[in-house]
């Protein structure tokens, strides 16, 4: 468990180095509130952390098949053709 | 200035002044290195790969036909919105009657409604097949420990556990990989507002 000693309010360099770990529900009880007192009052890293977390939810949901490389030297024959002219 | 439309562009007119815009270049630059991710973005649109495939090669033509108004800032943003206006125009070709469909009507409205533009949607499956791409090229140990705990929702202790390595370790390699990802984000410029479902502060301002 993450959790961020100093008794001050957090600066926005401290609010990244835990981010993550916030994110990921894994900071202590203590830190998460600090975390949140500081997103309430801070657009930038409100919005940083709307980044991540959005980014979080789509990887929760990102595909792990990889692309067949057939289909991928067919697009690449097909943009020579567009490129060649042969397509027009 | 007289816009003929339903026309292939025409090749840049050299005596229009300035060098003409070489695309072929551009396309080279511009469209081609992102075959991977406009494959993967028309997954997400088409229930098979043939019509993924289908779907790239369209939007191929069109990104051809217009690279040379292209400003070169975030072609990734660029060649998604060609795809999806390619494919609305396929689905139109597809099903004629499908503008008058009720329930598509009625879940389009609710999209809107909902608060999300069309320009919001093409941002949101734009935001989803970068980080997709961007994920398929994370080295593989890094790769592992984003599958361990965002695709597979483990805790550190347990990614540590299942890699058999320490929570340290799992932390920068996960914060890494994020920190990668996002940065694309950036370049890709789909890391704004639109993209993250948030309305902007002058679109609060200027109520509905």
């Amino acid at each position: 468990m993450i959790r961020l000693l100093r008794r001050r309010s957090l600066s926005c360099d401290e609010i990244m180095e835990v981010l993550q770990g916030y994110l990921d529900g894994e900071v202590d009880a203590k830190t998460a509130r600090r975390v949140a007192a500081h997103l309430d009052a801070c657009d930038g890293c409100a919005t940083e952390t709307d980044v991540y977390r959005r980014l979080k939810d789509s990887l929760a949901h990102v595909p792990t098949e990889t692309v067949d490389p057939e289909i991928m030297d067919r697009l690449q024959d097909f943009s020579r053709r567009v490129i060649d002219g042969e397509m027009s | 200035m007289i816009e003929r439309r339903r026309s292939p562009e025409p090749a840049a007119d050299p005596a229009a002044g300035g060098p003409p815009p070489d695309q072929a270049a551009l396309f080279e630059r511009h469209v081609v290195p992102e075959l991977p991710l406009l494959y993967r973005a028309a997954r997400r649109l088409t229930p098979s790969n043939a019509e993924a495939e289908d779907l790239v090669q369209d939007t191929l033509l069109r990104a051809f036909r217009s690279v040379h108004r292209f400003d070169g800032r975030h072609p990734r943003a660029w060649l998604l919105t060609i795809m999806r206006n390619a494919n609305i125009n396929r689905a139109r070709k597809k099903r004629p009657d499908l503008l008058d469909d009720p329930d598509l009507t009625f879940e389009r409205d609710q999209r809107f409604a909902d608060g999300e533009t069309p320009e919001a949607t093409v941002l949101h499956d734009a935001f989803d097949a970068v980080v997709e791409d961007a994920f398929a090229r994370l080295d593989e140990p890094f790769r592992a420990v984003v599958e361990l705990v965002d695709l597979q929702g483990r805790s550190y202790a347990e990614a540590a556990e299942a890699l058999d390595v320490p929570v340290g370790t799992v932390m920068s390699r996960l914060h890494r990989a994020r920190r990668r990802i996002r940065a694309e984000l950036t370049d890709a410029g789909v890391d704004g507002p639109h993209s993250l479902g948030r309305a902007t502060a002058v679109e609060r301002l200027g109520g509905e």
